[in-house]
């Protein structure tokens, strides 16, 4: 089995003059927590976008399992404006996936700001998100022929929501939730999309120290539970340096350290980037 | 282990729901045998089915998927020729069509199929102006729709179409409500079926709203309403599924512009202004954003203080000598403007909400056990 499941090569985002993320190359293997860290701004978010189609890449490529889910190098007007590296290196076939394409070749996410269905139950959060792996189609289903399958789903679910303690609340307005539950629950509708990478965009945000403690655990469980790879986004250092095997900083979109915690703790690049540097 | 309504839902609400809706068909059927086919209250409930059908549609759209479009009087307008060139009989073709040579079209089909094909070719439609337009968003997508239902009015009137369309005159002579009637040999009305039948077609269709809203694509649609982004990262097609939400309104918008033909017994293109969309947007928004009781309460509501029950403020009253004073022709439009106001203040989010039939009955059996 390919031990690879992303790697990034020389990814290049830039909106109009502004370089958001500048040749980012990175690679995550099964069964790894990796951490992409930095200050705000820093374009952490812009690279999770670009991995699950939000945006399409100014230049690089991503590649999934070896599969290549986006591939582009600058055309048209940023052919002139272009400020990264190796303009040429992608020219070719582009590819781009749109993002609900992204999450069924296994990639899920979370958000950095909870963006539940808010017209819906806890329940029924997750088992829309259950809805991209039918095999019915719209007549079978409006005239219930698929049964069986929405039995399943809906067992599922009740399996999922089990699994992350919100069966207790199975009915209620998702937006009624508190903000933990609420981060659980993304948590969980990302993985009733059956995933093989998940991707949690500061999952923490919010949180208080002990909450922040319990989501470590969590995270760990379901990793292991559901045989997950797991990228996450996140501003708690303790949470990054306690579950994370290896972390990426970038500042300024451009990678400016990586390796395992201890390593990145000890880095001078890094407690620069973080306490401001010394040049201004 | 407790149980959770979502594991098992009580059925008693849905049932008892059904129960009332049978019984409001049967006091309808009993309704029309005995009262006189002329009564004010057939057309209303005629009409109120018709309008019925079109709300629940727009809502489907509006309301549960959050596509804010305005093209349902276009829709309606070509179900309702679609249905009327195929079921106007052979032998009044010349007459309907006198100034193109008896039309183009020299087949008819059954009511039924007609039906479904008023749906389809609405459907078909919605498909292709789809392509373009559902990329745009809310107040966008609304003027594009609207500016859709005005284009397809003008075609429909244009002279060269005249063979099939019959220019800007009428079509008639198509099968309507009445035709419904079962009558004995002499053709005296045995079982009056005018306002049962379009009860049952309005009925069915609404009911596979319902069922499409219950699904799991109904639950899709639902996800790109209440976050676009949300439901794309969750493997929804938003393309797709916008793309389904859309056509399957208009078949439905199609198949009750064919009722509403079939109520007027005549078709003229520019009678499907966008005065009827706005008439429709606003029994779904009384009615409740994203409830159909609501949509069909309100369209029968709103038939009705239309048609019926305001007429008298459009003429001169007299209480013994006294007369009453402002009653005059255009006054009711007044006092059905200042209610809609007074609706809409105090009732906000629509008549319903966003509750349902059963929910009412789970209300009060929950307030019983308490």
């Amino acid at each position: 089995m390919e031990n690879n499941i992303l790697r990034i090569e020389h990814l290049t985002m830039q909106f109009g003059g502004v370089v958001a993320v500048n040749d980012l190359s990175m690679e995550i293997n099964r069964g790894e927590i990796v951490a992409l860290i930095g200050p705000n701004g820093a374009g952490k978010t812009t690279a999770f976008n670009c991995v699950t189609g939000v945006y399409e890449p100014t230049n690089g490529q991503i590649l999934f399992c070896g599969r290549q889910i986006a591939r582009s190098s600058p055309s048209g007007k940023m052919r002139k404006i272009y400020a990264g590296n190796d303009a040429s290196a992608f020219v070719g076939d582009s590819v781009r996936l749109s993002p609900d394409h992204v999450t069924k070749l296994g990639i899920a996410r979370t958000f950095q700001n909870i963006r539940l269905f808010s017209g819906m139950t806890v329940f029924d959060n997750v088992l829309t998100a259950k809805h991209l792996r039918r095999k019915s189609n719209f007549l079978t289903s409006t005239l219930h022929l698929n049964y069986a399958e929405e039995k399943r789903m809906r067992e599922e679910t009740r399996e999922l929501l089990k699994a992350v303690h919100l069966l207790d609340v199975a009915d209620e307005m998702a937006t009624s939730l508190p903000y933990g539950k609420q981060r659980l629950l993304e948590i969980a509708r990302a993985l009733a999309t059956k995933p093989t990478l998940l991707l949690l965009d500061e999952p923490a945000a919010g949180m208080n120290p002990q909450e922040t403690e319990e989501l470590s655990a969590f995270i760990r469980h379901i990793k292991d539970e559901f045989q997950l790879t797991i990228f996450i986004i996140e501003h708690h250092m303790n949470l990054v340096m306690d579950i994370s095997d290896r972390i990426y900083v970038i500042d300024f979109g451009r990678l400016i350290a990586s390796g395992v915690p201890d390593e990145i703790q000890n880095n001078p690049a890094v407690i620069e980037a973080y306490l401001g540097g010394g040049d201004e | 282990m407790k149980e959770f309504a979502s594991d098992k839902k009580s059925r008693v609400p849905a049932f008892l729901s059904f129960v009332v809706i049978a019984l409001f068909y049967l006091a309808v059927f009993i309704a029309e045998q005995h009262l006189p086919a002329t009564s004010m209250l057939f057309t209303v409930l005629k009409k109120g089915a018709t309008y019925a059908l079109v709300a629940v549609s727009m809502n489907l759209l509006n309301g549960f998927t959050g596509i804010f479009s305005l093209g349902q009087a276009g829709f309606m307008l070509i179900g309702a020729y679609t249905y009327a060139i195929f079921t106007i009989p052979l032998e009044q073709r010349e007459s309907v069509y006198q100034y193109f040579q008896g039309g183009a079209v020299h087949f008819t089909v059954p009511v039924p199929v007609a039906l479904i094909f008023a749906g389809l070719a609405a459907a078909f439609f919605a498909f292709l102006i789809g392509l373009p337009v559902l990329r745009l968003k809310s107040d966008y997508l609304a003027i594009a729709t609207l500016g859709f239902a005005e284009i397809i009015r003008a075609i429909f009137q244009w002279n060269q179409l005249g063979p099939i369309t019959n220019g800007s005159n009428m079509l008639r002579m198509f099968p309507n409500f009445n035709d419904f009637n079962i009558r004995n040999a002499s053709g005296e009305v045995t079982v009056y079926l005018s306002t049962t039948i379009p009860f049952i077609i309005a009925g069915v269709c609404i009911a596979l709203i319902v069922l499409l809203i219950h699904s799991g694509y109904g639950r899709a649609f639902k996800a790109i309403r209440d976050d676009e982004i949300a439901a794309e990262a969750m493997g929804i097609n938003l393309a797709h599924h916008k793309q389904l939400a859309f056509s399957i309104s208009s078949f439905f918008a199609g198949v009750g512009g064919a009722m509403l033909a079939m109520y007027q017994t005549t078709v003229q293109a520019k009678s499907f202004t966008s005065a009827m969309t706005y008439e429709i947007l606003l029994i779904v928004v009384i009615g409740g954003v994203g409830s159909v009781t609501g949509s069909v309460f309100s369209s029968f509501l709103f038939v009705a203080c239309s048609e019926w029950w305001l007429r008298f403020l459009d003429e001169k009253q007299m209480i013994g000598t006294f007369e009453v004073p402002l009653l005059r022709n255009g006054f009711r439009l007044v006092i059905f403007s200042l209610i809609i106001m007074i609706v809409v203040l105090f009732f906000r989010r629509g008549i319903m909400g966003t509750k349902e039939l059963p929910d009412l009955f789970r209300r009060k059996t929950k307030e019983g056990i308490k």
